[in-house]
């Protein structure tokens, strides 16, 4: 598979008056043509800077790329001229937010909104630029499209303003589209409608979407493959199967069994004791290690490498190192690695 | 079947009332809360939920209808000293725990607000002892008490909140959306400290969310609210066992679980309330399918739903 975009040994940190954060510290990831990488993990994981610091959308004057580079078209991103920037900002790697309403300018017509990227990066003139407009409306299911154009954001309702901000986001097809939370702020029902529309639209224009959500169930309906961030680090990746069902890393664990599924019973939740670190001074060995019952000794010393667990999936975790103990995962984790053929619980059947 | 705690019967809350804005934000509706359970209230947006707690805690005056509390009216006129001992019995837990919490006050006198207004604590030494207690119910220690919400975490402040709810020592608590401002993994905390909270102390919840299946998992029955109606109420397992409603049939089919061979599989049902093709003279209504099931339909309807059930 064609590689699209690829992070290499990522590390950035903000300088405050508190002194260094380091927010990102070493990020390691290939996006392929065509797929959704999701990104999950809590506030403050990382998971957006990652995304942000790709689109350069990170303020200079606290932001600094430490190590590392982000491959685009043969180019490394982390050293393009703010103009070279503005090139692929829009046109090749575009960008949709969490909240509608502040992504977009209230006090312009949604028409000259979506215009704007065709007329920067395209040499086509106004009129031509309003017909592509209005069939980016209709491609977003956006009933009445012609009138719809002169109307502000205010007009729309929360649905119909992120399908704008898609509508946009897509304008000038890019390779990329980074969807930051894109749902987050809207109800299951909504969010259900642009999910659909953001899988149909993919496969239409078969652009590669990164897909950030801390919503495991929406992680589990868009993804392709997964990328589990935590303290500044991606500790897991597979595919979305690899993931759900075979997880190896005890965060993605805690995470998966925090979240009631429709047949929990009345047992006690699974609560991730603790709360994240803090990347102003972060821990030595596994910043997990400390909120992880399933901590070894080493943890507290050594961070851990990557462990790889089948081609398209690895962890970093102690606990996959050949001489590190065989450990129980959470009964509701031995409950999905059941469904995996490979995992060492798996009892048959089909996944 | 239990003790009915609170009764809620034909309650309105109308705002901008005889304008054209007028908003029929709760319209009409009624059920009871039984002691010692968790009655979740789920929906979109805007369709009242929020506005239903409020109003039966009293933060709106209600329009219509009427709030009994262990058969006591609490709506309608009432003296300071009734208003005080009513409010003592009835809590409320926010949403956004840094909105809700003052930032200038220490958590010793956040918490000890509602004590100090009902008098409960004879000294200041007492004071202090309570305010201590219910720090650590909630899971925090004593030395929490002398700073400010600022130094709190996300979790840390919700669990404040609690604490705060708990001063007075109350029976029924209603949680708007307490968890929808946290990180998953915090989420969890959270929900199990309020279950352990209403086994210890006997606490009878209204829990009012859009998170279905953490709905789910807390609430021993489930109200589901559409455009400012209730439309269906049941047992929790029933409810989303056997949806009757096309809104909740809709609304179950929209949540997203954290499995994808059942998302690769999800056939996703739109509502259209059109689907009724209700006309004038239908009686439309909560009726009762099953023991405890309650849908809002017409005769005609209820008598096809009633036929189905029977076939299956």
């Amino acid at each position: 598979m064609e590689k699209i975009l690829q992070v290499k040994d990522l590390e950035l940190s903000f300088n405050t008056q508190g002194g260094e954060v380091k927010a990102i510290r070493g990020v390691n990831f290939d996006l392929y043509k065509g797929e959704t990488l999701a990104i999950v993990g809590e506030s403050g994981s990382g998971k957006s800077v990652t995304t942000k610091s790709i689109m350069r959308l990170l303020p200079e004057s606290s932001a600094e790329f430490k190590s590392g580079e982000i491959l685009f078209g043969g180019r490394d991103l982390t050293k393009l001229s703010d103009r070279e920037m503005q090139k692929i900002r829009g046109k090749e790697i575009s960008m949709i937010f969490q909240d509608p309403m502040t992504s977009l300018n209230p006090t312009m017509p949604i028409g000259r909104q979506l215009t704007e990227p065709l007329l920067k990066h395209q040499k086509i003139s106004n009129s031509e630029a309003k017909k592509v407009a209005i069939d980016l409306l209709r491609l977003v299911g956006m009933p009445k499209p012609e009138l719809r154009m002169k109307q502000y954001p205010h007009q729309f309702s929360g649905g119909q303003r992120q399908r704008i901000v898609i509508a946009i986001s897509l304008a000038c097809n890019p390779k990329v589209l980074i969807a930051d939370e894109p749902t987050t702020a809207l109800d299951v029902t909504i969010q259900a409608q642009i999910l659909e529309l953001m899988k149909d639209l993919q496969k239409k224009i078969d652009t590669s979407i990164i897909f950030i959500t801390h919503d495991l169930g929406v992680v589990a309906n868009v993804a392709d493959r997964v990328a589990v961030m935590y303290g500044g680090k991606i500790v897991e990746i597979g595919t979305v199967d690899e993931i759900f069902y075979n997880p190896q890393h005890p965060y993605t664990w805690g995470l998966l069994s925090s979240m009631p599924s429709l047949d929990t019973e009345d047992a006690k939740l699974y609560a991730i004791p603790g709360t994240p670190p803090d990347l102003l001074d972060p821990p030595k060995g596994d910043a997990f290690a400390l909120r992880s019952e399933y901590a070894l000794k080493i943890d507290m010393e050594q961070n851990p490498p990557f462990f790889k667990v089948s081609d398209t999936h690895s962890a970093a975790t102690w606990l996959l190192h050949p001489d590190a103990p065989q450990v129980e995962p959470p009964l509701t984790v031995i409950e999905r690695m059941k469904k995996f053929p490979g995992s060492r619980y798996y009892e048959g059947g089909a996944v | 079947m239990a003790e009915k705690l609170l009764e809620i019967k034909n309650l309105k809350q109308y705002f901008n009332i005889g304008k054209t804005n007028e908003v029929r934000a709760v319209d009409d509706i009624s059920f009871d809360i039984y002691k010692g359970e968790t009655l979740g209230l789920v929906g979109e947006s805007g369709c009242g939920k929020s506005t239903t707690g409020r109003s039966i805690i009293r933060l709106y005056d209600a329009t219509d209808g009427d709030v009994f509390y262990e058969g006591e009216n609490v709506h309608g006129k009432k003296s300071k000293q009734d208003l005080k001992k009513f409010n003592r019995k009835m809590q409320m837990i926010f949403q956004d725990p840094y909105a809700s919490l003052n930032q200038r006050m220490k958590v010793m006198d956040i918490i000890a607000e509602g004590i100090d207004i009902h008098g409960l604590a004879k000294n200041q030494a007492e004071r202090k002892k309570m305010v201590y207690d219910l720090l650590e119910t909630v899971g925090l220690n004593k030395e929490h008490a002398n700073r400010y919400p600022h130094e709190f975490s996300g979790g840390q402040r919700q669990r404040l909140g609690i604490a705060r709810a708990l001063a007075v020592d109350p029976d029924f608590i209603i949680a708007d959306e307490p968890i929808s401002a946290l990180d998953v993994s915090i989420q969890a905390q959270v929900v199990n400290l309020l279950k352990e909270l209403q086994v210890e102390k006997g606490l009878t919840f209204l829990f009012i969310a859009h998170d279905l299946s953490m709905v789910k998992y807390i609430s021993d029955r489930i109200g589901v609210m559409y455009f400012g109606k209730l439309v269906e109420l049941a047992p929790a397992e029933e409810l989303y066992n056997n949806p009757l409603h096309p809104y909740t049939q809709s609304l179950l089919s929209a949540i997203p679980l954290p499995d994808p061979n059942y998302e690769r599989n999800r056939v996703r049902k739109s509502y259209d309330p059109a689907v009724h093709d209700y006309n004038k003279a239908d009686d439309v209504r909560m009726r009762e399918i099953s023991p405890g099931h309650f849908v809002q339909c017409s005769e005609r309807e209820f008598e096809s739903i009633k036929a189905a059930s029977v076939s299956n």
